[in-house]
């Protein structure tokens, strides 16, 4: 029988032929943008709560395989199809005509698009190990599709890409067979139920290696470095598409795993060092590293895509912090940054990718230009990003905080905080060296973007602004997800939380933060309301007026003050180790090929026979 | 029912035969006197297998067992004998000069070798037909006429040779201990061999079968070979002869050398195997050497699968063997007009679109992409090393996974290669119809076991329970049922 997550399965797969044959045209883009709206369509005519059961299921080799799609996975995939269809959107119109004359192949582009949301919806609705393995290998893989269309420097970063996917799936694939082992069985329902009699060892084992694959997608350190340049060199709609939502994978493997099958009082089981530290503090310290060090590299870069990459891993540990935390308030907050860092992210791409379609460079040290409604886009997504009210991103940042300090944990809210400085000191600059100071002179005459890539951003925008003012509309679905989980729901109102943790109601914060700008204005108006308009070309240094002679940008070498202060702290170490690893293997390799190049292999069977003898011998005679 | 027996003699046939045809001047026999023998051979195990219903065997010369000539028949070895002239037809040697001549009764020579290999109830004609076919192997390793090809095949044949009369040695120790040499035989006086002379003919035994088996540390031999010889050949020997030498190691460890030391043994050259194959291959720079590596560190899966104990482990064994039968036959055909360096592919996807999604299919089985059969083939194995869980088993689960992480890094520089950019100064160069048609075929398999994954499972189970099934093999052998002849 056919169901409803079968029927969006079935569209889902149709539309991978659909996108090779559409995506040559505009008109033929725009039906694909239409197929996104279908397949999320689809998606909403499912209740979240009952879970949906696909009528597909295989006995293989022994297991049971089936898909069933329950309230946390109908979450990802709504952010998943949102993220592909806006980013499918922003390209459809002169972007996609563009870049195809450029040599972009848009088919590929558009098919492997779809693609990778098929592969992260088998991935979502998987109902045992089997189908959760098929979707996180064939999501790792389709990634790559993305990642190897732009060429050049994309392709060194996608090859270091698959070799960690790689590895994170191996340690899954241990992970599965290790609960084969020990449960049995493949269903999910079998380690939920075996979990509470497993011995330590064995939870140990199944924990650790899944919660290292998953992490390896996530990018949470040590497996951070990859992810930054090969989500950022991919084409702007993959780019967007794969920041937005693609290491959230992880996250879902995790809440899955380690929350939803095993379980918070099973995790606590898991302590080291007399139990001092349990399994649940380390992943939480690394997840505040991941959100501090990424994010301080992320201040570093010059090229604006790295810069939204490294946040991208950065804000990775935030979600990972929240889950966690595992309170209500917190697995919330984790669960809604998921939404939140996908909307805002999605524009901030978006902008930077316009800012190249006219300009040509992403080098922050060669921008500033004149593009006003990507510029209120990029000002609104680095809001977000920021976590500043009244954008989305606030409310679940706010959750965080709020449950880490609840929890008892001062010195992981210290460094969240930590972390934040450095996210609203690098968004400044990405603001800052791609819009403001003085207008270069190759720039005077970019135009805005064409309006089928500033309208996706903006209604982004509406997005990131509307759940930030009413995060309840969102957080209704992280609720169910919760409950899909087995966790406490977090209480929720239109306007934030009201729970005995803390209350949040965003709707007064905007009102007031509204009014705080009307008094402002009236304050300004009052007084005269004097204003001067000024070129563009115009520079000031001071308050004083910089004649047009005086080349002066202070864009490059940005906080330069700031970064003599703690370049020391840059070094590398992880590039480092990365880099001795692979030369330790090369090394390695080098010697078992000169094993098979010796010059007379023969040597090796009488070797082998006097070890083989000897050996006899020893215990003939002894 | 057919005679079995004429698998073996027909290629046998056929291979002295063909030279006479083509030298008599009868080229339209010589043509096709090859692959008809092959397709005869295939039909006649296949009648037999259509017509299994339990294990038998058949005394050749009418001595009864454990003296004469025994060749034993159940579902394990009509497969491995169904594979041996099916694959020959596959990678059949296509050309009919002089060269091609040789080469071509040379493979009708080895796929009658391996045939018997894959039939034979006991250890002296596992032997021979082991020499058989490696004296078949040496000429087609030297076929290729280079000097390069010379030297390589001499560096082969002193080590097989070595290797051979170290195997024997072994077979020796065990006549010395037990007084016969039948399979069926042996596997009632095995507790005899639970010793540690018997363990040492048992390593080897390892030894001698193991240099065509590719196991560590005797494969040395295995990369120079397959990049200086033609490409069908190094598919023929990584592909099909490789199988059956691991079918005769399988064959004595499961009857002869039930105890847990024989299989830890294998573990433990399985897991070096692994290892060292998959780092050699990590940094080879031409695409044969690249395979041969590689074809070695699977072999080592192989072996590490079928030192599983019980129905599993020959369950699991047989699925990666099977696998990488059809993988590596598959690649080792697409490289035939790519070898060298792997940089001179540059861009070869476009001017070969099919050969590269081709390669493409067969890397991503290779690396144990679900839903393809290279995946179901990993978990058995994995499974079955996560279920017996003692530490070597253990550090073999990380090994393979390991192994895969290198396969992946390397294969994937080779696929980035062919989908990159043509130098247009100087073109890759485009495969032979035939190689893509062989390919296709074999691409066709893969994809059709991929979706028949679950019944093939299911008709494993009752060939591995008839494999390890020591009782009635010896029953049948010596109780003298099955077909009288």
């Amino acid at each position: 029988m056919i169901g409803a997550l079968d029927t969006l399965l079935l569209v889902a797969l149709a539309a991978i032929p659909l996108s090779a044959l559409l995506a040559v045209s505009v008109a033929g883009r725009w039906l694909l943008v239409a197929l996104y709206a279908l397949q999320l369509g689809l998606l909403f005519a499912m209740t979240p709560g009952e879970a949906a059961r696909s009528g597909l299921s295989f006995n293989l080799l022994g297991n049971a395989v089936g898909w069933q799609l329950d309230a946390l996975g109908w979450y990802f995939a709504a952010v998943t199809l949102g993220a592909a269809g806006f980013s499918a959107a922003y390209a459809a119109g002169e972007w996609g005509s563009v870049n195809a004359r450029g040599g972009l192949s848009l088919r590929w582009l558009y098919t492997g698009l779809q693609i990778n949301v098929l592969a992260m919806l088998l991935l979502l609705s998987s109902a045992d190990f089997i189908a959760l393995f098929i979707g996180w290998e064939l999501t790792s893989w389709a990634g790559l599709i993305l990642m190897l269309l732009a060429g050049g420097a994309a392709i060194r970063a996608a090859l270091r890409y698959i070799v960690y996917a790689i590895a994170g799936g191996m340690a899954v694939f241990a992970g599965l067979v290790v609960v084969h082992a020990a449960v049995g069985s493949l269903q999910f329902d079998a380690l939920r139920g075996a979990a509470s009699t497993l011995g330590t060892g064995q939870l140990w084992a199944i924990a650790l290696l899944f919660v290292l694959g998953f992490s390896v997608k996530m990018a949470t350190m040590p497996f951070h470095l990859w992810q930054a340049p090969a989500y950022a060199f991919s084409p702007a709609p993959g780019s967007a598409f794969l920041g937005s939502i693609s290491a959230r994978m992880g996250l879902f493997g995790i809440a899955l795993v380690a929350l939803k099958l095993i379980g918070v009082a099973q995790l606590d089981r898991l302590t080291l060092a007399w139990d001092l530290v349990s399994l649940r503090d380390l992943l939480a310290w690394v997840a505040v590293l991941t959100a501090i060090l990424p994010t301080f590299v992320a201040m570093r870069q010059n090229d604006a895509r790295l810069l939204l990459g490294w946040h991208g891993v950065g804000q990775g540990g935030y979600m990972l912090l929240g889950v966690v935390v595992a309170d209500s308030l917190g697995s919330a907050g984790g669960l809604l940054h998921v939404f939140n860092h996908a909307s805002y992210q999605a524009i901030l791409l978006m902008a930077v990718f316009a800012v190249i379609h006219r300009t040509g460079t992403a080098d922050l040290n060669r921008l500033g230009g004149r593009m006003p409604l990507t510029f209120l886009a990029m000002l609104i997504g680095i809001i977000g990003l920021a976590g500043l009210p009244p954008m989305n991103g606030f409310v679940s940042k706010w959750m965080i905080y709020r449950a880490v300090i609840v929890d008892g944990q001062p010195l992981l809210f210290v460094a969240t905080v930590i972390s934040t400085l450095g996210t609203i000191l690098s968004v400044y600059k990405l603001l800052h060296n791609t819009f403001l100071g003085q207008l270069r002179l190759e720039h005077e005459q970019v135009k805005e973007a064409p309006w089928s890539m500033t309208v996706p951003m903006l209604l982004l925008c509406g997005v990131v602004f509307v759940t930030g003012f009413a995060p309840g509309l969102v957080l209704e679905y992280v609720a169910t997800a919760q409950q899909a989980i087995g966790l406490v729901p977090v209480t929720y109102i239109l306007g934030g939380i009201e729970s005995p943790a803390g209350s949040l109601d965003m709707i007064w914060v905007t009102a007031i933060l509204f009014a705080g700008f009307g008094i402002g204005a009236l304050l300004f108006y009052g007084l005269g309301g004097r204003s001067r308009r000024v070129h563009q070309l115009d520079n000031y240094a001071g308050g004083h007026f910089l004649t047009a002679d005086v080349r002066y940008q202070y864009s490059d070498n940005f906080y330069a003050g700031l970064m003599h202060r703690i370049r020391p702290w840059y070094r590398g170490s992880f590039e480092w180790a990365e880099g001795a690893l692979v030369s330790a293997l090369g090394a390695v390799s080098g010697a078992a090929r000169g094993f098979f190049e010796q010059a007379n292999p023969a040597h090796w069977v009488l070797v082998g026979t006097t070890v083989v003898m000897t050996w006899m011998m020893w215990h003939v005679l002894g | 029912m057919t005679d079995i027996s004429l698998a073996v003699v027909l290629p046998l046939l056929g291979a002295f035969l063909l030279p006479l045809a083509a030298r008599s001047g009868l080229r339209w026999l010589a043509a096709i006197l090859g692959p008809a023998l092959l397709a005869a051979a295939a039909l006649v195990v296949f009648a037999n297998w259509s017509g299994f219903s339990a294990p038998f065997a058949i005394a050749l010369g009418s001595f009864a067992p454990p003296l004469g000539i025994t060749f034993y028949i159940d579902e394990l070895a009509l497969l491995f004998a169904l594979a041996v002239p099916l694959i020959s037809l596959l990678l059949w040697p296509g050309e009919s000069d002089q060269s091609g001549v040789r080469r071509q009764s040379l493979t009708l020579l080895l796929a009658a070798a391996l045939s018997g290999l894959a039939l034979s109830g006991d250890l002296f004609n596992l032997y021979v037909f082991y020499e058989l076919a490696a004296v078949a192997s040496y000429g087609l390793a030297a076929g290729s006429g280079s000097s390069p090809g010379y030297v390589a095949a001499f560096r082969y044949l002193v080590l097989s040779a070595l290797g051979s009369v170290i195997g024997l040695v072994g077979i020796a120790l065990i006549y010395f201990q037990t007084g016969t040499l039948n399979l069926a035989h042996l596997a009632t006086l095995s507790g005899q061999l639970a010793n540690p002379q018997g363990l040492a003919a048992f390593a080897m035994l390892l030894i001698g079968f193991g240099v065509k088996a590719e196991l560590f540390p005797v494969n040395g031999w295995v990369p120079e070979v397959y990049a200086a010889t033609g490409k069908r050949v190094a598919a023929l020997l990584a592909g099909l002869a490789s199988k059956l030498a691991v079918l005769a190691v399988v064959r004595i460890l499961l009857l002869v050398f039930p105890g847990d030391e024989a299989r830890q043994l294998l573990l433990v050259l399985g897991i070096l195997g692994v290892i060292t194959g998959e780092l050699a291959a990590w940094q080879a720079r031409d695409l044969t050497r690249m395979l041969a590596w590689s074809s070695i560190g699977q072999l080592g899966v192989v072996f590490i699968a079928f030192s599983l104990p019980g129905a599993a482990g020959v369950i699991a064994g047989v699925t990666v063997a099977l696998h990488h039968l059809v993988v590596k036959s598959a690649l080792f055909l697409l490289a035939a007009r790519w070898g060298g360096a792997i940089e001179r592919l540059r861009g070869a996807a476009a001017s070969s679109r099919l050969g590269a999604g081709l390669f493409v299919l067969f890397a991503l089985s290779l690396l144990g992409l679900p839903p393809l059969p290279g995946f179901w083939s990993k978990f058995l194995v994995l499974s079955g090393l996560a279920d017996a869980g003692t530490m070597s088993h253990l550090i073999a689960l990380a090994a393979v996974l390991t192994g895969t992480v290198i396969e992946g890094a390397y294969l994937l520089r080779v696929i980035v290669v062919l989908y990159g950019k043509a130098d247009p100064a100087a073109p890759p160069p485009r495969h032979a119809t035939a190689d893509l048609f062989g390919s296709s075929v074999l691409a066709v398999a893969l994809i059709a076991a991929a979706v028949m994954i679950d019944p093939l499972w299911q008709r494993l189970h009752g060939l591995a329970q008839d494999a390890v099934d020591a009782t009635t093999y010896t029953q049948t052998v010596l109780g003298g049922q099955g077909p009288a002849r």
